[in-house]
């Protein structure tokens, strides 16, 4: 079952004169450790980066269980005045910026004109920040509002801060759609790149939503896995038949994407191409996906399109697999509508991290990445018991070595009803990252 | 000792110790070190949250305008104007 063998793409695809889009540089901050590889192991291994808030924490009464990343110093990505009101989901996003930049050995400046290279870092924005200067206003009044409040909390301060704090002068913006935007943005550096508008683009999202008030309305909206305090590496279970939500994470994941004549020329080697992608909207309700997953197949067969592959030249998806009952069953079906009864294997990486909401696109598009660089495609942790209304080609209970697999899509899909899939495939670049 | 309440000292003590609040280095910050470039480096956010801070422990004000030049003055100047709008306030009621 499945197909990790791949085909060749059309060649009329594949011969005409465009830019290919290559990524050349990975960073992110997890639960399950600071990079791609510490992601892709994590979910080898079956180690989970979920555990239970510290019980004299402000979460204690709001979360069961959720995915921590580790502490970031502030200081270490901002200057010292600039950090005392600043989200924690823009100090994720500069860390997770500057690994992927480092790792791709861009310097703005010195390796791509400054006005060629862009940014597009997303995020729900710093909903806490906001929160804490709500609170500051009700005790102190108006004198106790912080003048860098905005600054601190903006949906486009990532953008801002990373163009800053890197030089950054070209194109930057922030895409909001929720669990989607991490992998809208890369689609929109993919845009951009092909369109000429950038050489270079810093694509990613952040999101730090681990604070009482969004804990409890995804509480109260019963989103959330219950239940699990005494197990919390059990309670996100994507497909498994005792799922019962997801699990709220943090963390942020930039991807370097760059014009592959770009990177051959400064002798960088790629890690894969973003091929395609595709996008669309269930236009059904607010939060609740459609049950058949129309839009969601729709969107995966607009991005193998955009990539010109056919369903069968996949061999892995990463699938959004948050772990809530409709949302899992409305991917499956998509999946299994997309690729047929005899579709690609499929894992899903929250299992491990949590959900990290709009930046478990691009978290998840490196795991991917990772895959086919490796030719091992990574398992769904705690899918211990498939459910028959999910039946796919499941990777679990261990990785699946797959040493044929060339093309791979990653899901993101979010409140709103925003569908986006990504496809990718080997690096065009003459030189090909080693991992 | 005792400083006098919106006395200069206690005036500069405020404004040193809000500098330290808002993470900037006070070493070497005396009453001739400017507040902006060159000087104590606040930028124009900060120099707004330091007026903000002024405001609420003193209830002075400075009007937008007057903010602008805020980075100009030194900490001596700026104490002064503290306590000139003090005085005169003392002097109003």
């Amino acid at each position: 079952m499945g197909n990790a063998t791949g085909t060749a793409v059309s060649t009329s695809a594949r011969t005409t004169a465009r830019t290919d889009v290559t990524v050349t540089g990975m960073g992110v901050v997890t639960p399950v450790g600071g990079s791609a590889a510490a992601v892709f192991d994590a979910m080898c291994e079956g180690r989970s980066g979920l555990r239970r808030p510290d019980p004299d924490g402000p979460l204690a009464g709001s979360l069961e269980v959720a995915g921590f990343a580790p502490p970031i110093d502030p200081v270490s990505v901002l200057p010292a005045p600039e950090t005392r009101v600043v989200d924690r989901y823009i100090v994720m996003a500069l860390r997770a910026a500057a690994d992927a930049l480092a790792d791709a050995g861009i310097v703005a400046g010195r390796d791509v004109d400054p006005y060629r290279i862009a940014v597009v870092l997303s995020g729900t924005g710093g909903l806490a920040t906001l929160e804490s200067q709500v609170v500051a206003r009700t005790e102190r009044g108006r004198l106790g509002v912080s003048p860098y409040l905005l600054p601190g909390m903006l949906p486009n301060m990532a953008a801002a801060r990373v163009a800053i704090g890197h030089g950054i002068r070209g194109y930057s913006s922030s895409v909001g759609t929720a669990c989607a935007a991490g992998a809208q943005s890369v689609a929109e550096g993919w845009r951009l790149l092909r369109e000429g508008v950038a050489d270079v683009v810093v694509a990613g999202c952040s999101e730090a939503p681990l604070f009482p008030t969004l804990a409890d309305t995804f509480a109260n909206a019963r989103a959330l896995a219950r239940g699990w305090a005494d197990d919390p590496a059990g309670a996100s279970r994507p497909f498994d038949r005792r799922r019962g939500g997801l699990v709220l994470g943090e963390g942020a994941g930039v991807l370097v994407l760059e014009r592959a004549a770009h990177a051959d020329g400064r002798g960088a080697a790629g890690y894969a191409d973003v091929l395609g992608w595709g996008a669309t909207n269930d236009a059904h309700h607010p939060t609740t996906p459609h049950p058949d997953g129309d839009g969601a197949a729709a969107c995966m067969r607009l991005a193998l399109r955009c990539a010109g592959l056919a369903a069968g030249d996949v061999g892995y998806v990463n699938a959004h697999g948050t772990g809530t009952r409709l949302g899992d069953r409305a991917e499956a079906s998509a999946v299994r509508r997309v690729f047929g009864a005899d579709g690609p294997p499929v894992s899903a990486t929250k299992a491990v991290t949590g959900h990290l909401l709009g930046a478990s696109g691009v978290v998840e598009t490196a795991v991917s990445v990772l895959a086919l660089r490796r030719g091992l495609l990574p398992p769904t942790h705690n899918l211990d018991d498939p459910d028959p209304e999910c039946a796919l080609d499941h990777v679990r209970k261990g990785a699946r070595p797959a040493p044929g697999v060339r093309y791979a899509v990653a899901n993101s899909f979010g409140f709103g009803g925003h569908n986006v899939s990504l496809v990718l495939g080997p690096p065009s670049t003459r030189l090909a990252r080693q991992v | 000792m005792s400083i006098e309440t919106g006395s200069l000292a206690e005036i500069r003590a405020f404004v040193l110790s809000a500098l330290r609040e808002m993470n900037y280095d006070t070493t070497g910050v005396d009453d001739d070190t400017r507040l902006g470039p060159a000087g104590a480096d606040l930028e124009s956010l900060a120099l707004a949250e330091l007026g903000v801070r002024v405001e609420e422990r003193f209830g002075v004000r400075f009007d937008d305008d007057e903010a602008e030049l805020l980075g100009t003055m030194t900490v001596g100047e700026f104490g002064a104007a503290v306590a000139a709008r003090l005085g005169s306030a003392a002097a109003g009621r």
